[in-house]
């Protein structure tokens, strides 16, 4: 399957508040924890090696599942294949929190429903359709019924 | 560098909203010729096949950084997506037709994910705005009403777009599409009437009591991306503020009037005599 690799590399490359050097683990059994810069940026995962300027990877932070792991540990599962897990251990608990928290807000499906619940409640408040004025009304991606179903609760912790 | 080609594919094929999908030509990258495609638009990337329904996935576009452009030259309804940065690709693309070179320039204009942050921003603002003005008593009521989902919109995205030497949206006012810039500047050749599929109204003339009087909501009741609370739990729906506010302050002004009657009874009772009122009530 092809893809815009450079120009994706070069979105890897810009600058970004949500980076770090964390302990990453892949999913397959036999993966071991490796030092890896991390960076989040739009929607994107990206790992590099420390210091090296074109990343390993870039892993799509859509239809994912994020989960506490342990105080420093978090873990993203995708595919809904529960056991391949990606984890990556954290410096401290605000860090591996901070992390959480910024992977869920960045996708894009997540943004959606909060640009229609807001699209819904400007209207309710004021009577107006915010995106008019930018034109973009009409597109179906901003409609009220294209948001997502919630996705179910995460399963308890065991 | 990796891509993760499963979960891309995954993505695709899940139930989340497809943005639009349809043929178009693309151009090769090292020839003239241009080959007709199945593309499918979701979220901020651009999936391509041969066919619908093909299992064989060709390609996917990731739209982050792009200017969107219609492209005179090459022939009849082309557009480019064009990667600013060096060495970066241009894309060209081509329509059947007018209207879909048009609605395609319109919906990949948007798709960015750059874009929906600010726009999601600028919309939370406005949120807060409108909250305020209508008077509503926004620190009581949205740290209780709106508590669950504050929890995920506050203060989210602080990250800077990087693409973007502003952080305001300007509104549209010219032909060039841009993704990468602050002013998106794209006008649809369409009347902007507004197609909003809000729940119909059902204004009740119940429960005009002032804002403190009403009672808390719960705030798991209210669905972060479902349709807001009945309607007879805004007071404001159905007004028209310019023509109903004489009408609302009087509403108003009678509930103040009965409580303060209300108060002075109790007060006559108390102390055996009247106060001078300190303001002139008329």
């Amino acid at each position: 399957m092809r893809f815009n690799e450079k120009e994706l590399v070069f979105l890897s490359r810009q600058p970004t508040q949500r980076a770090a050097e964390l302990g990453m683990r892949g999913p397959k059994k036999g993966d071991v924890v490796k030092k890896r810069f991390v960076k989040l940026i739009v929607n994107f995962l990206f790992y590099f090696r420390t210091d090296e300027d074109e990343p390993i990877g870039a892993l799509l932070l859509e239809q994912c599942r994020v989960e506490r792991e342990d105080l420093q540990v978090f873990s993203i599962v995708f595919l809904d294949e529960a056991e391949r897990k990606y984890l990556f251990e954290c410096d401290s608990q605000e860090q591996c929190a901070e992390w959480i928290d910024a992977i869920i807000k960045a996708s894009y499906e997540f943004m959606r429903k909060n640009l229609v619940y807001y699209r819904t409640e400007i209207h309710r408040l004021t009577g107006k359709d915010p995106l008019e004025q930018y034109g973009i009304s009409d597109e179906t991606r901003f409609q009220v019924n294209s948001a997502l179903p919630p996705l179910p609760p995460p399963p308890p912790p065991t | 560098m990796k891509i993760h080609k499963k979960i891309l594919t995954h993505y695709l094929s899940c139930t989340s909203p497809v943005d639009k999908e349809g043929y178009l030509y693309k151009k090769r990258e090292r020839n003239t010729t241009y080959l007709r495609r199945w593309f499918v638009l979701k979220g901020n990337l651009l999936f391509y096949q041969e066919r619908p329904g093909d299992r064989n996935l060709l390609g996917v576009i990731v739209l982050e950084g792009c200017m969107v452009q219609a492209c005179e030259t090459d022939g009849q309804f082309c557009f480019s997506l064009v990667f600013t940065g060096p060495g970066l690709r241009t894309y060209r693309l081509a329509a059947d037709d007018h209207p879909s070179q048009e609605s395609w320039i319109a919906a990949l204009f948007c798709a960015s994910h750059i874009y929906l942050s600010m726009i999601v921003r600028d919309l939370e603002r406005r949120y807060e705005e409108a909250k305020r003005d209508k008077g509503l008593c926004v620190s009581i009521q949205t740290s209780e009403v709106t508590s669950a989902p504050n929890t995920i919109m506050a203060s989210w995205y602080t990250g800077q777009p990087y693409f973007i030497q502003g952080t305001s949206i300007v509104p549209r006012d010219g032909r060039s599409y841009s993704t990468s810039s602050i002013a998106p500047t794209y006008v649809p050749n369409r009347p902007s009437n507004f197609s909003l599929h809000a729940p119909p109204a059902q204004f009740k003339a119940t429960n005009k009591r002032s804002p403190k009087l009403w009672p808390k909501r719960n705030a798991h009741v209210t669905p972060l991306n479902g349709p807001a609370p009945s309607h007879s739990e805004w007071p404001m729906m159905g007004f028209d503020p310019l023509e109903e506010f004489s009408k609302l302050h009087e509403h108003y002004g009678n509930e103040v009037r009965q409580l303060r009657a209300d108060w002075l009874k109790k007060k006559r009772k108390e102390t055996g005599y009247i106060e001078e009122d300190l303001i002139d009530l008329g």
